[in-house]
């Protein structure tokens, strides 16, 4: 997971544990953040998945460094005007795309074959390309947070209707997101009354035993409450083809970020290039 | 006319026989079905609302034959759906949908009603409910209490005729219990049937006009609740109560109880 | 490896979502077809078990830690077009709300684990596991194998894709516009860190689940078996008290195979015919054989057979590597894999073979 970082010291259990628990508080970090008003806040769903997709390809098709800077600029402005909080949530994006992407970037400045740079063993192509990963990766983890924190995840969900992603699919993601807080807490549970009933540290193997049998007790939960969920879906007149709400009407000012977006992501395209 | 009549039903599972030949013709109006966990009486109630089907034997709903091959047919299954409606014990099961709304919105979005009169009819029974603020949570985050009311609202949104109840009060703390006892006796006047699956005693008379005991799949005993409730040898058989040493005051002694 | 945005290129991207969207449809029609509306509860909670799966923090032998994608496990429960699903499912959502795994990659990131792995599971699961019982023993070590294979089977498919990016994405001045590594460097990267630790958590979640399922629930495993022959004689069925000893072999070959780079020169008898040429290397050879001076041609033996059969290893390092440490690595990996797979699977049919009685085929 890019920004998790797993503390060394901490054995199996702390460290699954830690990284359950930043899982959930992040769905309901998104969740308060996009209820608050906000300019992004209020437009419609649709208008936001569509636009922040858009530049986030035209980040990646974008063949000029400077060019991925300014919508890097431009997201970061974002961030400030949506309220996301940016000691708490924003820089931990922040970092984490800097400390995954830049371990990766980095061998390239001295492996990428080309010119050297100032007599060091860097060469000016190294650079370019350690440059573009980095930046890229940053763009695109800004605007997509800045996505999430603006938009209640059931709304990007039904929003992406548009990219003619069929209803059964939105509802499948619905509610495997909906279940995966339910397994997150069962996981949470198992693990925290291990870890009440362990004296000593536990070892290696002890940790792969627990978590192969939290997995196989997940398992028999998946396949159980499958059957059962299917069977209360029926009981509510499911029979097959599932019927969701598309609740969005466009307004004034969504026409007009759509505008915005288009615009920007057009010439970002085709300067880009 | 009986509203389900059940004819020499049986079913089995992985082995297990759930139901064994029952027969039996349950009344319009409030109904309990008693039993112990494994007596079958969540079983049944799946049959009555068919989701699953027998091996053997049929239920009639009003005259009409609740099978899998009439279910198959929308102009029998829809308004069936939407008369009868059903709350599962486990509100894992029954909220599977993202947000609360979302939930209370599924059953009439799938019974095909229009986009307006479901946002109407869902926003009105959130009132009713006295859940409306919890709208955009996610099912998980919420208590019990509100878990289950969620639960009845997505079921109640429909508005049906006959309410099948899985163990309604389980897993609920007192308060809630009694939440739920009063919005069951407040919506279950006059024209609706309600049918009650459960093994606590406790209420027994606010919620049913007549019982009917299972015990391993079949039918041991039918009657009013002031009947059943005072046979305490039945009770005890079927293991409804059990009976403990305890101390009262220095002196040990025995007598069957129930707990809560 | 979850790939993340700005490592392929839109181009490679939009191959990836191509290659990916026929086998959905497929997956979606068949699975319709076996579970009817079933598959939308079953897979909405795979993809979530599976989504948890990922998040476990494996502690490895040797001290490692490891994630684990529970598309083995997956596979042998619900089969490969709804495991296949599941997992796609659980990407959409590490990638689209939990920020993990590039929005633009999904569709390289499905073909890759979700998609080959499941396939590539379900085929190293059955030809593992061929008829044997559902309890046997033999059943777990091929789920664990399916695991293993399948797991590096994506992580290789994804290493060729970032492999090729510097070939055909650079800028004007020659720099490489996303993945920088050629395929020299990203097929080792990535193999040696699934090869040992990757692939071990897969392996582990594989084979300990499908361990604890046959204990707990054996019907569990009854989609993806085939023909079963239960086995005639009535010996208990233990399962493998732990999978240690395949792992040990596997992680004392993996850590010695470099160990050989570092013995100075080439392994005695395994020089080539330019060898001879070269006085560098005659020089060694002559050290290496009690200092006896080494011909000047190669013998006429030597240099008509040498050229009848390269070896796709030639010399352990194929022609596109080109740091011989990496090579050597590489190929001892692979080596290694083959090996073990061939025991294994080579035990396995003897151990049945001699189960099922002197009257069987």
């Amino acid at each position: 997971m890019s920004d998790f970082h797993p503390n060394a010291k901490g054995g199996f259990i702390e460290n699954t544990l830690e990284g359950l628990h930043f899982a959930l508080s992040r769905a309901m970090h998104a969740e308060a953040s996009a209820a608050r008003t906000g300019l992004l806040q209020r437009l419609d769903p649709r208008v936001k998945v569509a636009g922040f997709l858009a530049l986030v390809v035209a980040v990646a098709l974008a063949t000029k460094l400077w060019l991925i800077a300014a919508i890097l600029v431009v997201a970061v402005a974002l961030v400030v005007i949506s309220s996301i909080p940016v000691r708490a949530v924003a820089s931990r994006t922040w970092i984490g795309a800097f400390l995954f992407s830049g371990a990766i970037a980095l061998p390239a400045l001295f492996l990428t074959p080309g010119t050297p740079l100032y007599g060091l063993p860097i060469t000016v192509q190294g650079l370019r390309t350690g440059s573009f990963l980095l930046m890229r990766a940053e763009t695109a983890a800004t605007l997509m947070l800045v996505l999430a924190y603006t938009t209640p995840w059931t709304h990007i969900l039904k929003a992406l209707r548009i990219f003619r992603v069929p209803v059964v699919f939105v509802v499948i993601l619905g509610m495997t997101c909906r279940y995966i807080l339910l397994m997150l807490e069962t996981a949470h549970e198992m693990f925290e009354s291990r870890k009440s009933r362990t004296v000593n540290r536990m070892t290696p193997a002890e940790n792969r035993r627990l978590a192969i049998a939290s997995s196989g007790v997940l398992l028999h939960k998946t396949l159980h409450l499958s059957d059962e969920v299917y069977l209360a879906m029926q009981a509510r007149g499911f029979r097959g083809e599932v019927y969701v709400l598309d609740d969005f009407a466009m307004q004034a000012r969504d026409w007009f970020a759509l505008a915005a977006f288009a615009a920007l992501t057009g010439i970002a395209i085709v300067v880009g290039r | 006319m009986m509203l389900f009549e059940v004819e020499h039903l049986t079913y089995r599972y992985e082995g297990v026989t759930a139901i064994d030949d029952l027969t039996m013709a349950i009344p319009e109006g409030r109904v309990a079905l008693l039993g112990a966990n494994g007596s079958g009486k969540s079983t049944l109630l799946r049959l009555l609302d068919g989701l699953i089907f027998g091996q053997s034997g049929a239920i009639l709903f009003r005259g009409d034959d609740v099978s899998e091959e009439h279910m198959l047919d929308d102009a029998f299954a829809l308004p069936f759906r939407r008369t009868v409606g059903m709350v599962f014990q486990n509100p894992d099961v029954q909220l599977f949908n993202p947000t609360v709304f979302d939930e209370v919105a599924f059953g009439p979005l799938q019974l095909r009603w229009p986009k307006q009169e479901v946002r109407d009819r869902v926003d009105e029974i959130l009132e009713r409910l006295r859940i409306g603020h919890l709208k955009n949570r996610i099912p998980q985050r919420l208590s019990g209490g509100e878990k289950k009311r969620v639960a009845l609202a997505s079921v109640l949104v429909l508005d049906p005729a006959v309410l099948l109840l899985d163990e309604p009060t389980a897993a609920l703390d007192p308060r809630s219990q009694s939440e739920v006892i009063d919005l069951m006796v407040e919506w279950g006047g006059g024209s609706k049937s309600v049918i009650t699956a459960t093994h606590d005693l406790g209420d027994l008379e606010d919620i049913a006009d007549h019982c009917y005991v299972l015990d391993a799949g079949k039918l041991v005993a039918d009657g009013s609740p002031a009947e059943i409730l005072a046979d305490t040898e039945l009770l005890r058989r079927t293991n409804l109560i059990h009976a403990h040493r305890h101390r009262h005051g220095g002196e040990l002694h025995s007598h069957p109880h129930v707990h809560g | 490896m979850h790939i993340p945005d700005g490592y392929l290129s839109p181009a490679t991207c939009a191959v990836g979502y191509a290659a990916s969207l026929p086998f959905w449809r497929i997956a979606l029609k068949r699975v319709k077809k076996t579970m009817h509306s079933r598959q939308v509860p079953l897979v909405s909670l795979f993809a979530a078990l599976s989504f948890v799966i990922m998040m476990f923090n494996l502690p490895l032998p040797g001290g490692t830690t490891g994630h684990a994608t529970g598309i083995g496990l997956a596979t042998v429960v619900i089969g490969p077009w709804a495991a296949m699903l599941a997992v796609s499912v659980a990407l959409v959502v590490q990638a689209l709300f939990f920020g993990d795994g590039g929005v633009t990659a999904i569709g390289a990131n499905c073909f890759n684990m979700a998609i080959a792995g499941a396939l590539v599971a379900y085929v190293m699961y059955r030809l593992a596991a061929g008829r044997s019982p559902l309890a046997s023993p033999r059943r777990v070590v091929a789920a664990g194998i399916a695991g293993y294979i399948a797991i590096n089977f994506s992580a290789l498919l994804a290493a060729i894709e970032f492999g090729i990016q510097p070939l055909l994405y650079k800028d004007a001045g020659g720099a490489p516009l996303y993945s920088p590594y050629p395929l020299s460097i990203a097929i080792p990267a990535m193999m040696i860190g699934h090869l040992t630790i990757a692939g071990l958590a897969e392996l582990a979640v594989s084979a300990g689940v499908v361990a604890f399922l046959q204990r707990s629930d054996l019907s569990l495993l009854r989609t993806t078996a085939g023909k079963v022959t239960e086995s005639s004689d009535s010996l208990p069925q233990a399962a493998p008290k732990s999978l240690r000893p395949l792992w040990a072999g596997l992680a004392i070959l993996c850590v010695l195979t470099p160990l050989g780079i570092l013995a100075a020169g080439s392994a005695w008898g395994e020089w080539m015919a330019s060898d001879y040429a070269d006085a560098a290397a005659r020089h060694q050879i002559a050290a290496a054989s009690f200092n006896q001076a080494a011909p000047s041609h190669a013998p006429q033996g030597l240099e008509r057979l040498s050229s009848v059969w390269t070896a796709p290893f030639a010399r352990y390092a194929p022609p596109y590597i080109r740091g011989a440490a990496f090579g050597y690595l590489l190929s001892a990996m692979f080596g290694v894999g083959v090996i073990v797979v061939g025991v294994l699977l080579l035990g396995s049919f003897t151990r049945s073979a001699m189960r099922a009685g002197p009257d069987s085929a």
